[in-house]
């Protein structure tokens, strides 16, 4: 049946620069927040702006995402026409079927399921971002300006112009040129990797796109760059809330830390609710020993120590006389007694055993050196044992450079 | 499980739960800080494999209406099969008593073509004011082996209930005598009403029942019939608590800040699944302490909760102290009020520097959407 508008989530990426994290999942499927994994952010700015379709890439690493996503129903999105899909890469007929080779190429290669929906719109979307958005009014603004392709962009401070890709504007908010992480930006609007288009002109760019064998297809390299050359109509869509890519182990985080000060990312404010697909879980248990300070606990918690300026995920247990600060643990930690864990991000199911040591404050070494210190998810450290900061171990214990 | 089927009668029977059950009928009071007392047997029968369930309705239930859905929630949204609920208007007979049945078997009567669709061979029947984490696979396993005509669950614990059934064992566990009211319960079982059976059996029991007027599962057939039916005791001496007081419903609730009795009633093997509400993780403010409590996702912590059992949604403003309290969901504590052991429903909002004291023996209840 014909949609207005149609989402496609960009989830097949690696996020290399997650390391030990995405070693066995992709990016999106990485928890965030005490209940979150990062993809139900898109997910459910969807599901709240009323767009009810989702066609989801997946390429890297997708049994554990492709499970969380099920039918959907978390987010609203099992639904008899449209809801979520998975669409990993497919046997084509002859010898045509191939990776996604670009994220240009991803949706290239789906242009049957979009088609399928006839849309006016389609908004692309990566799972690697934490942000509440409405993308409804991205799209209104898109059709009353007439426009061929909206970015949405985000005001940055001047001096971190240059890590982002920067869109100058005229007066009117037409985009007139794209400058990629620019020495000289000529503007501090940063791209946020959200794009709508009229399908139509993006068929029609995704088709040539494909028939030019230099190019990497890629939508940031290629496809906006072509929009723009051909004097499409362009306008970026400025966007004030909170929004963060999280797609460096420094950035998320910074974001889980930002949650905690509840202030432009305040989660427990439920206007516009992020869904998620969680285990049965009892409440969590706060003992009798235990002192929780500016920090998030989740069913399932089971907490006898001290916990300070952390994230705590469900079905993480802090023994008595164990201390957690500044720290990320995800689902189904465990800080054995006396164990210290501080400004560190634990994987999934980490054991961190009695009296064991892990990271530690930007003072209490070389400022150069320091950095987070990252346990990959099932990964363990031994009683006593002391694991510096801003060192990385994987599964089995080996460390792992950045 | 291919071969039992479920079946949960919802009571308005047992009503000394106060305030509770203004709106509300015991098998949906609040519980454990995220459940309602029915998902602790719905959870058990969906755990031990049973893929159909009915469940009796009675009185007013459009609190348990709201909670059970289609089922998802407990995996039994199917096509096939899954959740029933069974309104007693179903049929003739319980038209006369204003749609309320005065007994199981009247109720089972009321429902009998229900009965006789059942795919199933034999049939569990539980109440659904009961908290338990019982592998039933295995009750059903021991009703097959013993080859007895009904098997019924029932523990040594002799703690006082309202309204309880008794039992007089044999040395092979087979049941001789069934007692209510019983004062003196020395040297008995107390029944957990969880009975199997076969369907075959249920229907001709329902017959007889219907047909002499007699409409109690306990007084028709257990006391009756002892001698000419092979009823087996099970006996479950792990947890279980039958909520049918304020006094036990808080004394039950409190138990639960002890880790041995969570470990057996929240076993990482037989989940406990209850309505999914939507909530962020709980936050516990730098101003906040939290010591000794049970707390579900979604709450604001930002005064003193001690001993306490916090439900979703919960806020506790700065200097608010709230001890020995059972608030549920979206209960808000304003700045600076005090309360001690106050059982705070629903909505419940209670304004600032308010101070409210209960007492261990006699909690003080705060009726659901009340503001103090």
């Amino acid at each position: 049946m014909k949609k207005e508008c149609i989402a496609m989530l960009l989830a097949g990426g690696q996020g290399s620069r997650l390391y030990v994290l995405t070693s066995n999942v992709a990016k999106p499927a990485v928890p965030f927040g005490g209940k979150y994994r990062i993809i139900d952010f898109p997910l459910s700015n969807c599901t709240n702006s009323g767009i009810d379709t989702v066609g989801v890439l997946t390429q890297y690493k997708p049994l554990e995402l492709n499970s969380y996503i099920g039918s959907g129903q978390p987010w609203d999105l099992d639904r008899m026409d449209g809801g979520v899909h998975i669409l990993p890469p497919y046997m084509q007929e002859g010898d045509k079927g191939t990776w996604y080779k670009g994220t240009a190429n991803a949706i290239y290669q789906n242009i049957g399921f979009v088609d399928m929906y006839d849309p006016d719109y389609v908004v692309i979307l990566s799972g690697d971002h934490i942000y509440k958005m409405n993308y409804g009014k991205m799209v209104e603004a898109h059709k009353k300006a007439g426009a061929a392709c909206t970015i949405s962009v985000l005001e940055v401070p001047w001096s971190e112009a240059p890590r982002f890709g920067i869109m100058a504007v005229d007066e009117e908010d037409n985009i007139v040129e794209f400058q990629e992480k620019p020495k000289e930006p000529k503007s501090n609007l940063a791209s946020m990797g959200i794009y709508v288009f009229s399908w139509k002109k993006l068929r029609e760019y995704l088709v040539n796109d494909e028939a030019d064998p230099n190019s990497s297809n890629d939508f940031g390299k290629n496809i906006i760059p072509n929009f723009l050359a051909a004097g499409e109509k362009m306008i970026a869509y400025r966007f004030d809330g909170y929004w963060k890519d999280v797609g460096t182990l420094e950035s998320l985080w910074d974001a889980n830390m930002d949650m905690l000060s509840r202030g432009d990312l305040d989660l427990l404010e439920d206007s516009w609710p992020i869904y998620a697909r969680l285990p049965s879980e009892p409440p969590a248990f706060i003992g009798k020993s235990a002192l929780v300070e500016h920090s998030v606990v989740t069913q399932g918690c089971e907490i006898s120590g001290t916990v300070l300026n952390s994230v705590l995920s469900h079905g993480a247990r802090v023994e008595e006389g164990a201390e957690v600060s500044y720290s990320v643990l995800m689902p189904g930690v465990t800080v054995k007694r006396g164990a210290v864990v501080r400004y560190a991000i634990l994987g999934e199911n980490c054991q961190v055993e009695a009296g064991a040591m892990v990271g530690g404050s930007p003072e209490s070494c070389d400022p150069d050196k320091w950095g987070v210190t990252v346990l990959g998810p099932g990964a363990s450290v031994g009683p006593g044992e002391t694991i510096a900061p801003n060192s990385m171990l994987n599964r089995d214990h080996k460390e792992v450079s950045r | 499980m291919k071969g039992l089927h479920g079946i949960i009668f919802s009571y308005e029977k047992h009503n000394d739960l106060r305030e509770l059950t203004d709106h509300r009928m015991p098998a949906s009071v609040p519980f454990a800080g995220r459940y309602r007392i029915i998902d602790f047997i719905l959870s058990g029968m969906v755990n031990a494999g049973i893929t159909d369930v009915g469940v009796v309705l009675h009185g007013n239930y459009q609190s348990l209406l709201d909670h059970l859905g289609t089922g998802k929630d407990w995996d039994l949204s199917r096509s096939h099969g899954g959740l029933r609920l069974l309104p007693p208007f179903a049929s003739e007979q319980v038209r006369g008593s204003n749609g309320r049945f005065r007994g199981k078997m009247e109720a089972l009567a009321g429902v009998r073509s229900y009965l006789e669709g059942i795919r199933q061979t034999h049939v569990v029947l539980a109440d659904s004011d009961l908290i338990i984490n019982i592998p039933l696979q295995d009750v059903y396993q021991a009703h097959m082996d013993s080859g007895a005509d009904i098997t019924a669950v029932c523990t040594s614990d002799l703690t006082e209930t309202e309204d309880a059934t008794y039992f007089r064992l044999d040395g092979e566990g087979r049941v001789k005598e069934t007692l209510f009211p019983l004062n003196n319960p020395a040297g008995c079982h107390r029944a957990l009403e969880i009975y199997i059976l076969s369907k075959q059996l249920l229907l001709e029991l329902v017959d007889e029942c219907m047909s002499q007027d007699k409409v109690s599962l306990r007084g028709a057939v257990l006391q009756a019939k002892a001698g000419s039916l092979h009823i087996q005791s099970y006996v479950w001496d792990g947890y279980a608590a039958q909520v049918r007081t304020l006094k036990s419903y808080y004394l039950r609730s409190m138990e639960l800040l002890d880790p041995a009795i969570r470990r057996e009633i929240f076993h990482p093997q037989r989940p406990i699944h209850t309505k999914e509400r939507n909530e962020a993780s709980t936050y516990i403010d730098p101003a906040g302490t939290c010591c000794n409590c049970l707390v579900a996702d979604g709450c604001t912590i930002e005064g003193t909760v001690e001993n306490s059992i916090l439900f979703r949604g919960v806020s506790v403003a700065k200097g608010a102290e709230v001890k020995n309290c059972i608030l549920m969901q979206d209960v808000v504590i304003s700045r600076d009020a005090v309360l001690h052991h106050v059982i705070a429903d629903k909505n419940v909002a209670i304004m600032d520097s308010r101070t409210l004291m209960g007492h261990d023996k006699y909690p003080m209840v705060i009726a659901k959407d009340s503001k103090v």
